[in-house]
């Protein structure tokens, strides 16, 4: 069978996905807190720039922004390869959809809760670690998880300017037996692509449930799924 | 930056624009349409019609948009079924957005509390009478915003369509770059039209925000 024949080939693209995903991850978790922080400093200044910026990334298409870096930034001397140049890119979105969700999260924390940190000479960072964001994470995880899964679908975009991941080794493996057998095997290809994300973005959300689960253990009872906003459709799509 | 060709690429331009809204606005009024349709199936139908809906939008909201457009413009062709460069675009526009609207529309129903139903057995009315006017009301201020929203990214996803080679507003900007290498003009130029066409269609979404919920609105 094709993809058997073709086993090698696709598993370095598989790897590649996985890495870029991962790097996907990590750099939009960095950038939302950034500008989740930046959201909320005391200069006017920044927090209108930050949030010109964050809305102008959730605004303009990601396919767009990934270009841009691609075809922009070596006009400003960075010259990036595709790998890193839609990491950075496709992070900077993941943050500002990531920011969004963060402040939302912190916001869901009733107010009484810090000012009983505060009670108990609980300040900065021990107040943020140890009191707010415990109980904002059961409010962040769904909406984060899912934004997990629009990182790993938006890596597919790497493919769009030459990221040797799994969708553009799927394209590759179909340009070369069309041209050397004739008759394309697109349909198998793509059919086994999403098949395989699918499975993939599976695999994130089962993780993300059992990791919500840490969190909401303490809440038992039948209030649990009432007084979380359990359907969080759609926060980020991608 | 040189405004002059920024000027000088404007009339190209502004014919993707249009490529870009035709696809939109074909794509956003068919989802609507499949989305309360099958919001409907997956509240009400049969038990196996629920969960063929429940599968189709859990496949499309777990697999990128990108493969499932060259699945239907590259993959279907080798099946011996062929779309052209724009249907096959509507076509993989509208499925991922109507994913998206059912579970719009469906939260938007399940907002409507059980004793509303009650209420409108008590008052008599008919099966499509509640239906009609009492539930739609309720759940279509429920559905909205994030219905607009969908609006908004199936709008923002068109952006995808140039990697099959739809002239839209993408496509017409990077193959202007091939030629003349004058980047910076050109992303600047669609960011703006694209930052421009989202801020337009956020703005009807709170015009129609508003207005749905004039009753509700302190006097």
């Amino acid at each position: 069978m094709l993809l058997l024949e073709f086993r090698n080939f696709l598993l370095a693209g598989f790897v590649n996905t996985l890495l870029l995903s991962l790097v996907l991850t990590a750099g939009a978790t960095l950038c939302a807190i950034l500008f989740a922080a930046a959201l909320s400093a005391r200069s006017r200044v920044v927090t209108g720039l930050v949030y010109g910026l964050v809305e102008c990334l959730r605004d303009i298409p990601l396919m767009v922004t990934v270009l841009l870096a691609y075809f922009v930034l070596p006009k400003a001397g960075i010259s990036l390869n595709p790998f890193w140049s839609s990491a950075l890119s496709i992070s900077l979105w993941g943050g500002a959809n990531g920011a969004h969700i963060i402040r939302a999260g912190l916001t869901s924390v009733p107010k009484g809760q810090r000012e009983a940190a505060d009670a108990f000479g609980l300040r900065g960072w021990r107040k943020l670690v140890l009191v707010v964001l415990p109980q904002a994470m059961p409010v962040i995880i769904p909406p984060y998880v899912s934004l997990v899964t629009s990182l790993v679908q938006a890596s597919s975009l790497g493919a769009v300017i030459g990221v040797e991941e799994v969708f553009r080794a799927g394209q590759v493996i179909i340009e070369q037996t069309t041209l050397t057998r004739g008759g394309s095997p697109a349909y198998l290809v793509y059919g086994f692509l999403l098949v395989f994300y699918f499975v993939l973005c599976w695999l994130i959300s089962l993780a993300g449930r059992s990791c919500e689960q840490h969190f909401t253990r303490h809440l038992t009872g039948a209030d649990e799924t009432s007084a979380l906003p359990r359907d969080t459709t759609q926060v980020v799509p991608a | 930056m040189d405004f002059n060709y920024i000027l000088g690429a404007l009339p190209d331009l502004m014919k993707g624009l249009k490529m870009t809204l035709m696809v939109s606005a074909l794509s956003i009024s068919l989802s609507l349409v499949l989305g309360a349709l099958g919001a409907a199936l997956r509240t009400s139908g049969h038990a196996l019609l629920r969960q063929l809906v429940v599968g189709y939008v859990e496949f499309i909201r777990g697999t990128p948009l990108l493969v499932q457009i060259f699945f239907i413009f590259f993959g279907l062709p080798s099946l011996g079924i062929r779309f052209s460069v724009f249907w096959s675009g509507v076509i993989a526009l509208t499925l991922w957005a109507t994913a998206f609207q059912i579970e719009n529309v469906r939260a938007g129903l399940a907002s409507v509390q059980s004793g509303i139903r009650d209420a409108s057995v008590a008052l008599g009315l008919k099966r499509w009478q509640h239906a009609i006017l009492v539930v739609l009301p309720i759940a279509a201020r429920a559905a909205l915003p994030p219905a607009m929203n969908t609006v908004v990214s199936t709008f923002k996803n068109s952006a995808y369509l140039q990697t099959t080679g739809l002239v839209e507003l993408t496509f017409v900007a990077v193959d202007r770059i091939a030629y003349d290498f004058r980047a910076v003009e050109m992303f600047a130029t669609i960011c703006v039209i694209y930052l421009f066409c989202v801020f337009v269609l956020a703005g009807l979404a709170k015009l129609v925000e508003h207005r749905l919920n004039r009753p509700f609105a302190e006097r």
